[in-house]
């Protein structure tokens, strides 16, 4: 230790630092272990293959691979945390990476997604680390509180580093940890443990989703080396899903017109290759031989052949691919009751039917909780007389500018607001008056019919059972019930146009009903 | 388990024992604070043990917090001797010191004579250069406590020129721009056009002061955008809320009431400020002209 340094206050890192610097240097020996890996470098070119072979594997992700590299492979190294969008190759690059390089070091892989609470995250680690190896005593040395878990970390830790081996704990998916219960406190812990492990042969790596700040805290824990995954850009994206593609040149030219305006849309890797592949199908549908060499005449005419279907793929989510089956219930006509079957169809274009099976006393009563969400309670004996339909819905409006402006901020607060709230009894009475008008119409219109029409007014218990089917598809929610009245109030989550979809398979005049403001 | 009664009566028999033997005991209680949240029992038990005259003991606490005595209650800071020990960060020149001290190889290091002497030059020399305190300053100016300076030369380290084995100014700047990172601008360049479209959109309904709004207004504006400039990027309302949703993910914006309704109509905030939106609008290079032009009308309007 050089005297020759003028006192000054001692901190606790310079004093950890300077005390360990005759016994086993902490932060000083960066150089010799680089040395040494040099003259292994040297001695063989094994360690320049595995480099190599690495970058090799994670396309597009150099940087950080040669990040991760020159922060983790020296074993006294502080905590390093990876950050990044979702689907940017985060955990891949690490576990190839700790893999690849480094062969004789432990790895403790913990995915915080995967465990429900603390207790399974300590339970998940010391296991892996081989504490619990006894049985007997598996069940009651299961540490609960984070003081139990910390020694028995340690304890198991002390034993595997005397051994010369080099332990790297992982803990992946950390931001949901701040939705845990007590998550905070296991955030604090998990940060501080390389203050409290004090072991230089153990190297903590977390990965998360969410930037660095949100993790920082009051207590002063050792902030890690932060290592940032940024998104691909188009062309990074182009390379990675070529990659590994039976039939690379038909692909590029099909990316080279699909990869854009998708990308435009969206820039995550895993949901732009969902999309692609049922496209790409569709590209190559005209060319008889895939592996023919296509020219620009080609080319031309199949993409004019997939843009129709390029321009459906932007405007939806995901999309399912029909089954055969679909087509005879189609044809079949939609009467009878029968418990809500669904079936997800594959739009071949922006459709106007609804695309899933429901019974017709679910689609009326579907209908009713739409219009009691949307028409104001005091319509109601307006709208639905004793024909059960309404006939002039014309009303003298006034159409000076106070009112004009009124309805503008009424329209504004509605769609603040969204979907009104509506008792029980509210819904029973509109779905009352819907099927009482319709039964009318079909008697008839199906006069002659030799199938027996449902009854409609005797389905009182089944309407019940509907509800509750209606609530767990999430088609109604159910709001606070009203204090006052503590009746249970119910809010419709569909759209217009699911309704007007619903509406037109029963041939009911839903727009007659809508209140528009 | 014991009940903590047992626990403080076991406490006082000890210092007593302790005591009589003439053994001192130091009992030093790290991240102080947290013991004095609640009821400071632990705290007050601990303090009121030593009071007793057989009792030779000392309590030290540690905390990063500067107010840390001032947490504690009345009657356990009656008991307080109110001593503090005020740690300072170190000063720039100590630091500096510190770091060469970090740095520089000994000379009876087990490496050959040669490289240790090269290295060490090199190091000097790039201590004595007037890059390297500004470099210095820069530091020093965010943060100055001891643990960010390690991480620092940890990164420099790192950034070793591998055939050489020695240390170069570049390997200074590269460790001090790669902790320099601004986490919300990255994020703000990995955004689709579609994303960020709903930003500016977000924007422009914060600066016509709606107080609040939630993801149907917002829909309601991008719509309104897209009749007034007929633009391409017209999508429909299910790939605009999945766009919607990735923004909350990458927590660029978040829901500004607890927990709700759903999802379209919860009211929703901006997280990042209209300076960086502006920002990473003109450093994003494929951004389509209409979007800056959408952002600078409403400065100026």
């Amino acid at each position: 230790m050089s005297q020759t340094v003028t006192p000054r206050r001692t901190t606790r890192s310079s004093a950890s630092a300077l005390s360990s610097v005759p016994a086993a240097p902490k932060y000083r020996p960066k150089p010799s272990p680089r040395r040494q890996l040099l003259v292994t470098a040297a001695a063989g070119p094994k360690d320049y293959d595995s480099v190599g072979e690495l970058l090799d594997a994670l396309p597009c992700r150099r940087a950080q691979a040669m990040d991760l590299i020159r922060l983790l492979v020296p074993a006294p190294a502080l905590p390093l945390m990876l950050y990044g969008g979702a689907a940017t190759g985060k955990t891949r690059t690490l576990l190839l990476a700790l893999t690849n390089l480094r062969p004789s070091q432990r790895l403790v892989y913990a995915s915080l997604r995967s465990l429900p609470s603390p207790r399974a995250l300590f339970a998940s680690l010391l296991s892996q680390l081989g504490a619990t190896s006894s049985s007997t005593f598996s069940r009651q040395r299961l540490p609960e509180k984070p003081s139990d878990f910390i020694s028995a970390l340690r304890n198991a830790l002390t034993g595997i580093v005397s051994q010369g081996e080099v332990v790297y704990l992982v803990f992946d998916n950390l931001d949901v940890v701040r939705s845990w219960d007590k998550g905070d406190q296991l955030l604090t812990l998990l940060f501080r443990l390389h203050d409290l492990l004090q072991l230089p042969q153990v190297v903590l790596v977390y990965v998360s989703s969410a930037t660095p700040d949100a993790y920082y805290s009051m207590t002063g824990s050792v902030e890690p080396n932060y290592v940032y995954f940024s998104d691909y850009t188009v062309d990074e994206a182009r390379d990675i899903l070529i990659r590994g593609h039976p039939n690379p040149k038909l692909y590029s030219s099909f990316l080279s017109v699909a990869l854009k305006p998708l990308f435009r849309v969206t820039r995550r890797v895993d949901e732009l290759s969902a999309v692609l592949e049922p496209l790409f199908n569709r590209y190559s549908e005209p060319l008889g031989d895939l592996k023919a060499v296509s020219d620009e005449g080609i080319k031309r005419r199949l993409f004019e052949h997939v843009q129709p279907h390029l321009a459906v793929a932007l405007s939806e989510t995901f999309s399912v691919p029909m089954r055969a089956s679909m087509h005879e219930i189609k044809d079949s006509g939609s009467a009878g009751k029968g418990s809500a079957k669904r079936q997800l169809g594959g739009r071949e274009g922006l459709s106007t039917e609804l695309e899933f099976h429901m019974s017709m006393s679910a689609k009326y009563l579907l209908l009713s909780a739409f219009l009691s969400s949307r028409n104001p309670a005091t319509l109601d004996a307006a709208l639905f007389d004793s024909t059960g339909g309404s006939d002039n819905r014309k009303r003298k409006r006034k159409s000076s500018q106070a009112s004009l402006d009124m309805k503008d901020t009424m329209a504004e607060e509605m769609l603040m607001k969204g979907p009104g709230t509506f008792p029980l009894e509210r819904l029973l009475a509109i779905f009352q008056c819907i099927t009482s008008v319709s039964e009318d119409k079909h008697e008839v219109e199906c006069a002659d019919n030799k199938e027996p029409e449902s009854g409609m007014t005797d389905l009182m218990s089944d309407v019940l059972l509907q509800l509750s089917t209606l609530c767990n598809s999430n088609f109604l929610s159910k709001s606070r019930s009203c204090p006052l009245e503590s009746s249970a109030r119910y809010r419709s989550n569909i759209d217009e146009d699911l309704a007007l979809k619903v509406a037109r398979s029963v041939s009911f005049p839903l727009s007659k009903y809508m209140y528009r403001r | 388990m014991a009940s903590s009664d047992d626990n403080t009566e076991f406490m006082i028999d000890m210092l007593r024992e302790c005591g009589l033997a003439h053994k001192t005991i130091i009992f030093v209680l790290e991240e102080f604070d947290l013991f004095a949240q609640g009821k400071q029992r632990l705290l007050y038990s601990l303090l009121d043990a030593m009071q007793s005259l057989t009792s030779q003991a000392i309590v030290i606490g540690v905390s990063c917090r500067l107010d840390a005595d001032q947490l504690l209650e009345k009657r356990v800071r009656s008991r307080f001797s109110h001593r503090k020990l005020i740690f300072l960060p170190s000063s720039v020149d100590s630091l500096q010191r510190l770091m060469e001290h970090l740095l520089m190889l000994p000379e009876d290091s087990h490496l050959p004579t040669k490289y240790v002497m090269e290295y060490n030059a090199r190091v000097t020399s790039i201590f004595s250069d007037k890059k390297f305190k500004g470099i210095l300053n820069s530091l020093t100016d965010s943060d100055a406590t001891t643990s960010h300076i390690l991480r620092f030369l940890f990164r420099v380290v790192s950034y070793m020129d591998m055939d050489s084995g020695l240390l170069s100014m570049q390997s200074f700047m590269n460790a001090l721009s790669s902790m320099r990172r601004q986490p919300k601008m990255d994020s703000l360049q990995d955004l689709s056009i579609l994303e960020l479209y709903i930003l500016v959109c977000m924007h422009r309904l914060e600066d016509k002061e709606h107080s609040s709004y939630n993801f149907t207004t917002i829909m309601k504006e991008y719509k309104s955008v897209q009749d007034a400039y007929r633009t391409s990027d017209n999508y429909s309302h299910t790939v605009c809320f999945r766009a919607f949703e990735h923004l909350l993910d990458r927590e660029l914006i978040s829901f500004a009431d607890k927990k709700g309704k759903a999802l379209e109509y919860r009211p929703v905030k901006l997280l990042i400020s209209s300076h960086e939106l502006a920002q990473s609008l003109k450093l994003n290079t494929t951004c389509p002209a209409v979007l800056q032009k959408l952002l600078d009308r409403e400065r100026y309007m």
